[in-house]
């Protein structure tokens, strides 16, 4: 007699001091002061809650947060290899669906989160990612990007942003920009192409209500789910550890990340910025685009602006609002 | 009523994973083990097997699924063959190390380079130290029983290891034998339900693996060695439950016609069979050759190697896997028997047979060709040569 | 079979047991060098310092009337400093505190 699989609701989350009390990700971390994937971590594992099981591929949030022979997640947590949280997560899913048919383990489905880095989701990660997306798992994939391999001391990554300087892409007379690569966009990989998932959506932490709301939004969908958090990084773009919320909002507001949902099919947005500063204001603040010149700098512009421009592509340019004569 | 079929190996390994009631399954294609999988999914699609059934995206892939389904508590089967074994390399010690008893199912398939379908022994045995358990069949019944035998050893609370259960392609993969298939409360009775100590609970939150100093590595690295020294125990056991409930009496070793032989051939795996009937027709001719067959590569019966292999004045290691630049430049077999029979008062004189390589038959008269190479070692009273590439030597 | 001294034992295959409110294995306040300080009278309740700190260091009290910080584990990222808005928190030198941790004889 198979026992009917039942999975959470969580509701959302509309007043800041409505925020869940408990911490899911305790203090007691060796992540760096200020840390923005950290903060990133607090707030998911806060949205969903006791009946989670992490994820946890190798990078930044596995080092730093699990050190020595401790860890601070509160909830069930495996370590994965940087290769594969998409789909050991998928082997937690497929386990839980069979043990709670049978009888085996009671209760709702828990939320089966993996927590991978922007290496582990579209480098090293981006095929056991695909496999998860594309075979239908209940089951979510959060990139946390900090635009780099942080972990390993700051490597370019594929989502590591023009012109930054890493210690794979440092500047000199023959590089002058040190990245010339423009990044690879996550979320767009997963939307265009498996048909299984049904809800996509960027956040940052510059946003927490939002962003846990999302992370609620996704863990209610059936099926597989995508969140791409902004979560800067004070040791690899070097600036003041103060600054991450600051940077983290200024990013929005210049176009370099934008916020918005993918269901179904369309496209909603948070935050969209009225005008747009220019992305100058962002970079100014990070000592790894301390190096380029001004027609970097308006070549980075000139990406921002097409991305934002674009036909098809998912961020609405604010309407021009028509003026009082 | 246990029922008596014709089987190909990897149907019987079906049957097995039927018997053990696997949980959680992870496909994905490649020659020869491919069947197992397809004769999984037709279950599933029939209803006689409940299970959730994955797709995996690669074999690296397949190894990651398994080990979260049974870090989280279900009995989970994988396999794979050739490069794909290797493929998946990333993950053994993980698995190994963090004590998830999961079960792959490895129908041997040489190495690339290039493409070749044939059945070598290396794919499997080049993660033998990555601390899986690891033990070939040698014909479709063995294949069934071994899975069983693993299934109880590598669960077992105080072994807690993955397991490699092997069986050469095509020679036991696809070639049908006769299989006592076992009915199900037989198998209920030698298997207890898959139970970890700390699975993956939302009830009972643990960590799994959290970063250590290095320090910290030493001491985890004797527990993975103590587990090997605990296994054998634990297998002894497997082995007379399975005799008791299933009729079928296994050993470490499996010793033919050695009461009063005086060479033995050493060997794994399919061609076991061959040597069999080899040794028949050389007995008839009056010579005084027996087989010793090895079940266990993981944990090497250390103890068992010597005290058996000692009674012998030759012996002759078939290898069908390759250990290059190894010590003894052949296959990694005989490394293994001679440090087992190094501190033993009476030792054998050992050689090496580099045979059925490229996934090639080893025919007869390449069995009698190495009992005359073991005659004339013991005539001599010493070993000429410690590897020999069976068809291609150029005669002494 | 082996002899393992106490501080070296590792538990079986590296499973560890998970926290419940902190973790003291990784105390981190012995890392700050400045320390938020809290004007209570000024602050709106707004949550930002609860909200943004990575190491939940800032929690509203059991009244919920006042944010109470965690002197423990504090880092001095100084983001609460920094995101505060009503400028009730500012920034002061650890090293002016009775118990300012570069001052302990034992740092935890």
């Amino acid at each position: 007699m198979a026992v009917e699989v039942k999975t959470q609701e969580l509701p959302m989350i509309k007043k800041i001091r409505n925020i869940p009390k408990d911490e899911m990700y305790v203090p007691g971390h060796r992540t760096c002061a200020g840390c923005g994937p950290a903060l990133q971590y607090r707030l998911v594992t806060k949205a969903a809650g006791p009946n989670t099981i992490l994820h946890g591929p190798t990078g930044c949030m596995y080092v730093a947060n699990a050190s020595y022979l401790c860890t601070p997640y509160r909830v069930p947590w495996i370590h994965c290899q940087i290769t594969n949280a998409g789909a050991v997560a998928s082997g937690t899913e497929a386990a839980y669906q069979v043990l709670i048919r049978k009888g085996k383990w009671k209760g709702e489905l828990p939320n089966i989160i993996v927590m991978a880095g922007d290496g582990g989701s579209v480098d090293i990660g981006l095929q056991a990612m695909s496999g998860m997306m594309y075979r239908g798992h209940d089951a979510l994939f959060v990139c946390y990007d900090n635009e780099s391999y942080a972990n390993t001391g700051i490597q370019t990554s594929p989502t590591t942003p023009y012109g930054a300087n890493t210690t794979f892409t440092p500047p000199g007379p023959h590089v002058p920009e040190g990245k010339k690569l423009f990044p690879k966009d996550p979320p767009q990989l997963v939307i265009g192409g498996h048909p299984a998932v049904k809800y996509v959506a960027t956040a940052s932490i510059a946003y927490p209500i939002d962003l846990m709301n999302k992370v609620r939004k996704a863990l209610n969908v059936k099926g597989p789910t995508f969140l791409h958090i902004h979560a800067p990084c004070p040791k690899g773009w070097k600036f003041p550890e103060s600054q991450t919320i600051e940077l983290a909002r200024l990013a929005i507001q210049t176009g370099m990340w934008n916020l918005y949902e993918w269901e179904d099919g369309e496209y909603k947005y948070q935050h969209t910025p009225k005008e747009y500063k220019p992305v100058r204001e962002y970079m100014k603040l990070q000592g790894r685009f301390a190096h380029l010149t001004e027609a970097h700098i308006a070549k980075m512009q000139a990406f921002v602006d097409a991305r934002l421009k674009a036909p098809g592509k998912p961020v609405a340019m604010p309407m021009a609002m028509p003026r009082e004569s | 009523m246990a029922k008596e079929m014709v089987l190909s190996g990897l149907a019987a390994s079906a049957q097995a994973a039927k018997l053990a009631k696997i949980e959680v399954a992870c496909s994905y294609p490649i020659r020869p083990y491919t069947a197992l999988m397809m004769e999984l999914a037709k279950m599933v699609a029939n209803g006689e097997l409940d299970c959730e059934f994955i797709h995996g995206e690669g074999e690296h892939g397949q190894l990651s699924v398994v080990l979260g389904a049974a870090a989280a508590g279900a009995r989970a089967l994988t396999g794979s063959s050739g490069v794909g074994v290797t493929y998946a390399f990333e993950t053994y010690s993980p698995i190994a190390g963090g004590r998830v008893p999961l079960q792959m199912c490895i129908a041997d398939r040489a190495l690339d380079p290039p493409g070749d379908f044939g059945s070598e022994h290396t794919d499997a045995m080049s993660a033998r130290d990555q601390g899986w358990l690891m033990g070939w069949a040698e014909t479709p019944q063995e294949a069934l029983d071994n899975s069983l035998i693993n299934y109880r050893v590598g669960e077992d609370h105080r072994v807690l290891l993955p397991q490699f259960v092997c069986q050469d392609g095509y020679f036991v993969s696809h070639i049908p034998g006769p299989v006592v298939v076992p009915e199900q409360a037989q198998a209920d009775e030698f298997l207890p339900p898959y139970k970890l100590p700390h699975p993956l609970d939302p009830h009972h939150p643990v960590s799994h693996g959290p970063q250590i100093r290095p320090d910290q590595g030493t001491v985890i690295d004797m527990q993975r060695a103590q587990a090997h020294l605990d296994t054998p125990q634990v297998i002894k056991e497997a082995f007379e439950d399975f005799g008791r409930i299933f009729g079928r009496k296994y050993g470490f070793l499996d010793q033919y016609k050695t009461e009063d032989a005086e060479m033995v051939l050493f060997i794994q795996g399919a061609h076991a069979f061959t040597a069999r009937h080899a040794i028949n027709h050389l007995r008839a001719k009056g010579v005084k050759i027996g087989l010793v067959k090895l079940r266990f590569v993981r944990p090497w019966p250390t103890q068992e190697v010597a005290e058996v292999l000692s009674r012998f004045k030759a012996v002759g290691v078939v290898e069908t896997s390759t250990s290059y630049g190894g010590a003894m430049r052949g296959g990694n077999l005989l490394h293994e028997v001679r440090a087992s029979l190094y501190d033993a008062p009476k030792r054998p004189l050992t050689t090496s047979f580099m045979a059925g390589l490229g996934g090639e038959v080893i025919p007869l008269a390449e069995f009698y060709w190495m009992a005359e190479k073991l005659s004339s070692m013991i005539k001599e009273g010493k070993t000429r040569k410690t590897v020999y590439w069976v068809g291609y030597e150029s005669e002494d | 079979m082996f002899k393992i001294p106490k501080e070296k034992e590792v538990p079986l295959g590296c499973i560890t047991p998970a926290p419940v409110a902190e973790q003291p294995m990784m105390i981190t306040g012995n890392w700050r060098e400045y320390r938020p300080v809290i004007d209570n009278e000024k602050c709106n309740l707004c949550m930002s310092c609860i909200i943004f700190c990575p190491d939940a260091c800032w929690q509203l009290n059991a009244e919920e009337d006042e944010p109470v910080w965690n002197w423990k584990y504090c880092k001095g990222c100084l983001i609460c400093v920094n995101e505060c808005t009503s400028g009730a928190l500012s920034k002061a030198y650890e090293l002016d505190f009775e118990d300012g941790v570069v001052r302990l004889e034992k740092p935890f």
